[in-house]
């Protein structure tokens, strides 16, 4: 038996190719893949930035061409494409330890676009449901889905690799959380436009910012970008009267010298109360004079401060990638420990039978040379039953055992001529979600 | 029973004081969730109290300081509670925690001294006054812890030295939207119980104004407190300042109620 994993993501194939494969019902595709011979088992996990199958099979050459074929076929339609030697550049395969360790990846978002984005833990739970409702994922695949469920818990209680925003878009996002209470009614101001403030005015709106108006020295330049974003666009003339109305102002327009002064912005406050004014300064030279920061309702970030904090944080965050590192192969190791100890199970399910049968054989033959009463053939039958179970309980725990390493196999071997078993003791299917690890 | 009620509500206090801090030193926001939890369960074993206080002896159980300042602390919780519903700011569960506890324990401690009423032939004022006052003084107390936190958070932001909060902190706008609300509310209460304080002096006494220090001291707070209130809600003051006047203020009536009670 052997977990395999092939699949693609944003790193090995471009997004015109993913959105192709890409689908919105895997039932259909995993009921033809466990309805073959080659595969047990099956979860397909298909999102924006990645289409994976993973499986369970008996026979990994078989499923390896079963999987491609289904990427070729099956994910793309009808129509043939890619071409087969394209596609395979764009694919990526990973079997046995390596397939665990990627799921337990995948999930805990260290594989992500955006390592510690949450979106993917929900996705992989829903790839998960939707293959246990169709019957396509059986105990050991489920077994791995759910321990790759709590190492993504783990990583993300023990570890900060989610807490801490690494592009200046999204320093920008959480700067704004902390002096705002909530987005959704703020108004933001775009002053001039660049890739970067569009990035930023982006990031702001996925958290909620609805409200936006660009100004630029010809308002006619900020027309298309506020179509847009749904934006009203004005002429620079208008800053003054925008900036009493603005919550966050994000300003990289080409200039001179600073065009956000103190005095333009003490005038904007007069009006406003208490409200902050945060202003992201992603122009340069500046467009913002620094003297702005000395007045008490203002936070101002140029692009320097907020690469300065991305950079710290994208330095702790690699630490707790590391960290998150570890908890994954331990949980990885703590999987293929249960994974390989299955080898037993045909072994000790066929050693059980082996002996209840001789025990019922010669219980059978000598209770119709006795005249017994009911209790008495009864206390003979517990008696056997018994002594079977604790004979076979010392040689069944230590073949429990060492299964779990990889030269345990030598343990099962012997035991299958020693007891003549006829069963293969790797590989065969039947576990039936039995847990060797029990100790039952 | 009441002291009984009164020290399972500081024990309650005191595990949401240790569940927080651990919050905030883990980072954890969950935590901070369960710290409000307990702070409401404290309250509401804390509310039980007053009644059966109550009902034990002749006098209410708001005429002792140290029972005054355990219902100080229940307001304050309360008001905090009341706010989370309208306001995100779940995170200050680690000051006002420790506040319940203080103000509960105060009272645990010396509850079963509070004797027969010294207030004879004033009516219901000194109760009212009491009651008002402590209130107020509640509700100012939270306008302080809130402000506070604003101060540390706008230092912080300021430095640009981290975009990292411990746990949950609130916003700096809703930092300021609690202060504003506490600080209105809490000084029409002010306002109430200095008044109603006025008219026990006067049932007592025959005069509005006695001379006492407390008296004095207290309104002498007051008058802090509505030029705040007036430059606050005039429009004239930005959220810092605000929430330096609210935090000196605070410490000035402090110690104008209860320091002074103390000390004469």
């Amino acid at each position: 038996m052997k977990i395999l994993l092939v699949g693609m993501n944003h790193r090995t194939a471009p997004l015109a190719l993913r959105e192709r494969l890409a689908v919105d019902d895997p039932v259909p595709v995993l009921r033809k893949l466990v309805g073959g011979e080659e595969i047990d088992e099956a979860v397909l996990l298909s999102t924006c930035n990645r289409i994976e199958l993973v499986v369970l099979t008996r026979n990994p050459d078989a499923a390896r061409l079963r999987l491609r074929s289904c990427f070729r076929f099956d994910l793309a339609g009808d129509e043939a494409f890619p071409a087969a030697a394209d596609l395979e550049s764009h694919l990526y395969e990973y079997t046995g330890p390596d397939a665990m360790r990627h799921v337990l990846r995948v999930a805990s978002s260290l594989d992500s676009m955006v390592i510690g984005e949450p979106q993917i833990l929900g996705q992989t739970k829903d790839a998960y449901r939707a293959a246990v409702e169709c019957g396509a994922c059986g105990p050991i695949l489920g077994r791995l889905f759910q321990l790759a469920f709590a190492t993504a818990k783990r990583v993300r209680t023990e570890t900060q690799v989610a807490a801490r925003p690494v592009s200046v878009a999204r320093v920008a996002v959480d700067l704004a959380e902390q002096i705002f209470e909530d987005l959704s009614g703020k108004k933001a101001l775009l002053v001039g436009a660049g890739e970067m403030t569009e990035a930023a005015l982006a990031a702001l709106r996925e958290h909620g910012l609805v409200s936006v108006a660009i100004t630029n020295r010809t308002p006619e330049r900020a027309a298309p970008l506020a179509a847009r974003f749904g934006a009203t666009a004005h002429g620079l003339s208008e800053l003054p009267h925008l900036l009493a109305e603005a919550d966050v102002v994000l300003t990289s327009i080409a200039g001179d010298g600073p065009l956000l002064t103190p005095a333009l912005v003490s005038g904007a406050l007069a009006g406003r109360k208490s409200r902050p004014l945060f202003v992201i300064d992603i122009g340069v030279p500046r467009n913002a004079d620094p003297a702005l920061d000395q007045l008490d309702d203002v936070y101002l970030y140029d692009l320097d401060d907020l690469a300065a904090i991305a950079d710290r944080n994208a330095a702790q965050r690699s630490r707790d990638v590391a960290k998150a590192e570890v908890i994954i192969e331990e949980q990885q190791q703590r999987f293929d420990g249960w994974f390989v100890a299955l080898r037993a199970v045909p072994t000790i399910r066929h050693l059980r039978e082996r002996i209840e049968t001789l025990r019922a054989d010669e219980v059978d033959r000598v209770l119709a040379k006795l005249p017994l009463s009911e209790d008495q053939r009864a206390a003979v039958e517990a008696l056997t039953r018994s002594l079977v179970n604790k004979i076979l309980h010392a040689p069944v725990s230590r073949l429990r055992r060492e299964a779990e390493r990889e030269e345990g196999i030598v343990y099962l071997e012997t035991a299958r001529v020693l007891f003549d078993l006829d069963e293969p003791a790797e590989g065969g299917g039947g576990t039936d979600g039995a847990d060797p690890t029990d100790g039952s | 029973m009441a002291v009984v009620d009164l020290q399972w509500a500081a024990a309650i206090y005191l595990i949401a004081c240790l569940v927080s801090a651990t919050g905030l030193v883990l980072r954890s926001r969950r935590l901070a969730r369960a710290a409000v939890w307990l702070l409401a369960a404290g309250a509401l074993l804390h509310g039980f109290s007053f009644p059966l206080l109550h009902a034990q002896g002749e006098a209410p159980p708001l005429t002792s300081l140290a029972a005054a300042s355990s219902f100080m602390a229940w307001i304050g919780t309360l008001c905090f509670l009341g706010l989370l519903l309208r306001v995100r700011v779940a995170g200050l569960v680690v000051l006002v925690a420790p506040a319940a506890f203080l103000g509960v324990f105060l009272a645990a401690l010396r509850l079963p001294s509070v004797g027969p009423a010294t207030f004879a032939g004033s009516g219901s004022w000194p109760h009212a006054h009491v009651l008002l006052a402590s209130a107020g003084l509640a509700l100012l107390g939270l306008a302080g812890l809130s402000s506070l936190v604003f101060l540390i958070e706008h230092r912080r932001l300021k430095a640009k030295a981290s975009v990292r909060r411990p746990f949950a902190l609130p916003s700096l706008e809703a930092l300021d939207r609690v202060n504003a609300t506490a600080l209105a509310v809490g000084f029409s209460l002010l306002t109430l119980g200095v008044v109603t304080g006025m008219l026990w002096v006067q049932a007592a006494s025959g005069r509005l104004f006695v001379g006492s220090p407390h008296e004095a001291w207290s309104l002498v707070a007051w008058a802090v407190y509505a030029v705040l209130t007036a430059v606050r809600f005039g429009g004239r003051q930005g959220a810092r300042q605000a929430a330096t006047g609210a935090v000196l203020a605070f410490g000035f009536l402090f110690f104008a109620v209860i320091g002074v009670g103390l000390l004469t």
